[in-house]
């Protein structure tokens, strides 16, 4: 990842609305943030500072997006923020309890080869609804860090700001062997012809 | 039996077995080919249509659950 003259690196953060996005930000950056209209726009963003070691960070938070082709002008904004690569590192925040849901968009962030690291918040509520999450097998299939966090009680949040620097671009031919290889994408019944490593075939 | 995502009645389930709509459109919202849904809600006219995938409610136009098609089991 490239850091800026000053040692400041950009740290997009993207994930479906309502995963705990805001709340992590807010948990990484303190007291300094500063919300800014996107231009042509009604849409605001907030960008703030975390100090990790000798590195600083600006994190942004977009607005939240089900995918990389926006429906409304929030959508659009966070599509925006990441083609102008205003991050040089993209933090994908998954909610633990629809992780699938998520991955559509980590996916598609994932194949536009940017450093990405992924937040898998909520965990406490997996737990609460016995909702077993395999964090470290999601980071071996897909070769970038995965970090479980609560954001409303911080718990793996420190872990998360240490992870930014191991950030990865994903090696999408090799996340579809390795799917290919163990099977474990396809659902039971349905069989998913004619794609290899699918993310939802229709 | 086969039925459109939009004839479903509340309370019943099935598998999906057909998009003909873009399926991108459902796809990032988690519907997709082969999972398994719930009906919640289906308003008249122009929807909304909600179901619920993997204890996640999703919600489309009437328009768009017309173009699903659904396996009752
Ligand atoms: N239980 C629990 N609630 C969370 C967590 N993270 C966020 N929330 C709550 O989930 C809701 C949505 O969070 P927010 O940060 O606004 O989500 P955003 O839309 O992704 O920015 C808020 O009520 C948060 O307090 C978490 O890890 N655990
Ligand atoms: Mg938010």
């Amino acid at each position: 990842m490239k850091e800026q003259p000053d040692n400041t690196i950009t740290v997009l953060m993207m994930g479906n609305p309502n995963v705990g996005k805001s709340a992590l930000f807010n948990r990484l950056t303190g007291a300094n943030a500063v919300v800014s209209n996107y231009p042509g726009t009604t849409v605001d963003y907030t960008a703030g500072k975390l100090i990790e070691g000798h590195t600083t960070y600006e994190i942004i938070d977009a607005p939240g997006t089900y995918s990389l082709e926006p429906h409304d002008a929030a959508e659009k904004v966070a599509v925006l923020l990441l083609d102008e690569r205003r991050g040089d590192v993209v933090m994908i925040v998954l909610d633990a309890t629809k992780i699938e849901r998520g991955l559509y968009l980590a996916f598609e962030i994932m194949e536009r080869e940017y450093p990405c690291i992924i937040a898998l918040n909520m965990t406490d509520v997996a737990h609460d609804k016995q909702i077993k999450v395999n964090a470290a097998g999601i980071q071996r299939l897909l070769g970038i860090p995965v970090v479980e966090t609560t954001a409303i009680s911080g718990e793996g949040v420190k872990k998360l700001a240490g992870a930014i620097r191991k950030a990865q671009v994903a090696d999408m031919d090799a996340i579809r062997k390795r799917l290919e290889g163990s099977g474990e994408d396809r659902d039971e019944t349905v069989p998913c012809p004619g794609c290899g490593g699918c993310r939802g075939c229709g | 039996m086969l039925k459109t995502l939009s004839t479903l009645e509340f309370g019943e389930t099935g598998r999906v077995t057909e998009i003909r709509a873009s399926r991108h459109e459902l796809n990032c919202m988690g519907l997709r080919t082969g999972k398994k849904l719930k009906m919640i809600t289906r308003q008249p006219i122009k929807g909304p249509v909600v179901v619920l995938i993997d204890e996640v409610e999703i919600a489309m136009g009437l328009d768009l659950a017309a173009q699903v098609t659904v396996n009752i089991e």
